[in-house]
């Protein structure tokens, strides 16, 4: 890590040099920490090079011999590839459509006289009293019913409003100065076009926030996807994860082969994460107060 | 506040806006619940094609039934467990974060990232990593203490196994919301103890954990709906509810119930279960976080 290097150019270094000795106990803690969390991320990462010879050295900590095969055995032979795809368009539907629908609700709260408004809000929000678990059964019976099994609309549907992404829209458009809202009632801008031209311009860092959370969230459902989708062709990465232990366990257990796809996994939503931490923190600053 | 300017007034228009998301709630959120409700009462056959109305009964059998007494029972230590875990460990990295004030945006990354870790990769890592014969974890523990691993067939090795898996998944999310709220203190108000040259720790635990107890709150409430919800990877991918049911958390006794078992109203009755805990918590939260608005204000 750069770390180290960055005392230098910081403006108040004398007293940072005072309180060094000190600090760099904490920064030892800190280090210490960040490595201990990342440790079974850098083993994996070291493993899944490795061949099951290898692997079961256990205290063989080298780059493997197999390099990148293990990924591309993961990729194609074990359909980590198709997986890796359904979940992307699962999640890229989902972002859309939660924060596509929730911009038109917070709208519609914040801009419009609206009769029971508190009802209404009351209404969205007591949704969060129903996550997947409590509606499960009957949830999985729909599809079947609607014939959506093994579908992406059983995937997305579900997720795609939300009670979370309506009250941060709702919070962030209730602090846009009303100023501009009268600018815009005076100019006799319509609805959309306030939308468009002034709501979403002013709310870029809390859009990119929800789609960030959202985005995660979603690549990282395993429950849902495992119940609606039995084939194994329209299955999701994170379930992949279950295919793929399962598979490789005949005979002796090519944990090199696991470990490339648990890696396959994990990277799409940490490199957005590590991309897009700011926009991620701030709306959690938000969403807490 | 001030009065919040409507410059639309078209219901028509309010209520196509709120249709697409009304819709969804409707059909894929209460109607689902409500149903929920209405099969905890019936006992299902032939996945669910037959029902028959038995009152009370698949609740009278849960009340009853060992194997669900005990899910309860653990399920509700593994929260004390994760949530308890989860806070102290997240409160000292957090502490630390916030007292250093250089290379915060670094570390930070480098400290929430497990917020982006997908449960199922977490379990099947530490599948690999502790197990019983080829984990390198396993084999430098055992070298260095009195131990012996054996989750495979230990309840209570798997269980704490879990908990740890289950902590450091929520790491990341717990260390985002204590240094934010930690980075609001005024200085003001902790400058005093500051001065007096009050120890780190005591610092933290006797100055700033009561000055951020909104916060905890909210997480104690967040991580035990997690512990209660998001943890099915765990226990599916790691354990399968073994050995012997001592990992048969609530979350995956329902999910076998209901889709290996098709026992349809029974799972819905513990579905229900599930929805009462939920709102207890929530409840709790919102009251106690009302509290802390009105003594604030």
């Amino acid at each position: 890590m750069a770390t180290e290097t960055e005392p230098a150019i910081q403006a108040d270094a004398p007293t940072l040099r005072q309180r060094l000795p000190e600090n760099l106990f904490v920064h030892t803690g800190i280090v210490f920490s960040i490595f201990a969390m990342a440790a079974p991320l850098l083993l994996a990462l070291v493993m899944s090079t490795q061949s099951t010879t290898e692997v079961y050295q256990v205290t063989n900590l080298g780059i493997g011999s197999e390099g990148l095969s293990n990924y591309k055995t993961a990729l194609t032979d074990f359909n980590f590839a198709t997986y890796l795809w359904n979940s992307l368009i699962m999640s890229i539907i989902i972002v859309i459509g939660k924060v596509g629908l929730s911009l038109l609700a917070a709208l519609a709260l914040v801009y419009y006289d609206l009769p029971f408004e508190r009802g209404v809000f009351m209404f969205i929000l007591l949704t969060l009293l129903l996550p997947v678990p409590v509606r499960i059964v009957p949830l999985f019976q729909l599809m079947a019913d609607l014939s959506w099994t093994n579908t992406m609309l059983a995937l997305t549907g579900p997720y795609i409003a939300s009670a979370t992404a309506v009250f941060l829209f709702r919070q962030q458009f209730m602090s846009i100065p009303s100023s501009l809202v009268e600018t815009a009632k005076l100019d006799g801008v319509g609805p959309l076009q306030f939308l468009f031209r002034v709501l979403i311009p002013m709310s870029k860092g809390m859009i990119a926030g929800v789609c960030v959370i959202t985005y995660i969230y979603s690549w990282n459902q395993f429950l849902w996807p495992l119940v609606a989708v039995t084939e194994q062709s329209s299955q999701v990465v994170q379930v992949g994860i279950r295919y793929i232990q399962g598979s490789a366990q005949a005979g002796l257990t090519q944990w090199g082969l696991i470990m490339a796809g648990a890696v396959i996994a994990l990277l799409p939503p940490l490199v957005v994460l590590i991309a897009l931490h700011r926009p991620l923190l701030q709306t959690f600053a938000i969403q807490q107060k | 506040m001030a009065e919040q300017i409507k410059p639309y007034d078209s219901k028509l228009q309010a209520g196509a806006l709120l249709l697409p998301t009304f819709a969804v709630l409707i059909a894929f959120l209460y109607y689902p619940s409500i149903e929920t409700f209405r099969l905890s009462l019936y006992e299902t056959l032939f996945l669910g094609q037959q029902q028959q109305w038995i009152g009370i009964q698949n609740f009278i059998d849960l009340a009853t039934s060992s194997t669900y007494q005990n899910s309860f029972t653990i399920s509700l230590l593994f929260a004390a467990i994760v949530v308890v875990g989860t806070i102290l460990i997240s409160l000292f990295i957090g502490y630390m974060l916030f007292e250093v004030s250089v290379g915060t945006s670094t570390y930070l990354v480098a400290a929430i990232w497990p917020y982006a870790l997908p449960p199922a990769v977490a379990a099947i890592l530490l599948n690999f990593l502790m197990h019983p014969n080829l984990g390198i974890f396993t084999h430098y523990l055992e070298l260095l203490t009195p131990w012996t691993l054996d989750w495979f067939n230990n309840g209570t090795q798997a269980f704490l196994l879990l908990a740890i898996v289950a902590i450091w998944k929520q790491l990341g999310y717990n260390i985002i919301f204590i240094v934010a709220a930690l980075n609001n203190i005024p200085e003001t108000l902790t400058e005093s103890a500051k001065l007096d040259g009050v120890g780190r720790l005591k610092m933290l635990f006797k100055v700033y954990v009561p000055l951020i107890s909104p916060t905890m709150v909210f997480l104690v409430v967040m991580n035990t709906i997690y512990s209660f919800f998001a943890t099915f990877p765990l226990v599916d991918l790691m354990t399968s509810g073994g050995p012997s049911e001592a990992t048969n958390l609530l979350i995956f006794k329902l999910y076998r119930d209901a889709f290996e078992f098709s026992n349809l109203g029974y799972a819905s009755a513990q579905s229900v279960v599930l929805f009462l805990l939920v709102a207890v918590l929530m409840y709790v939260q919102i009251r106690i976080s009302e509290g802390y608005a009105q003594y604030g204000a």
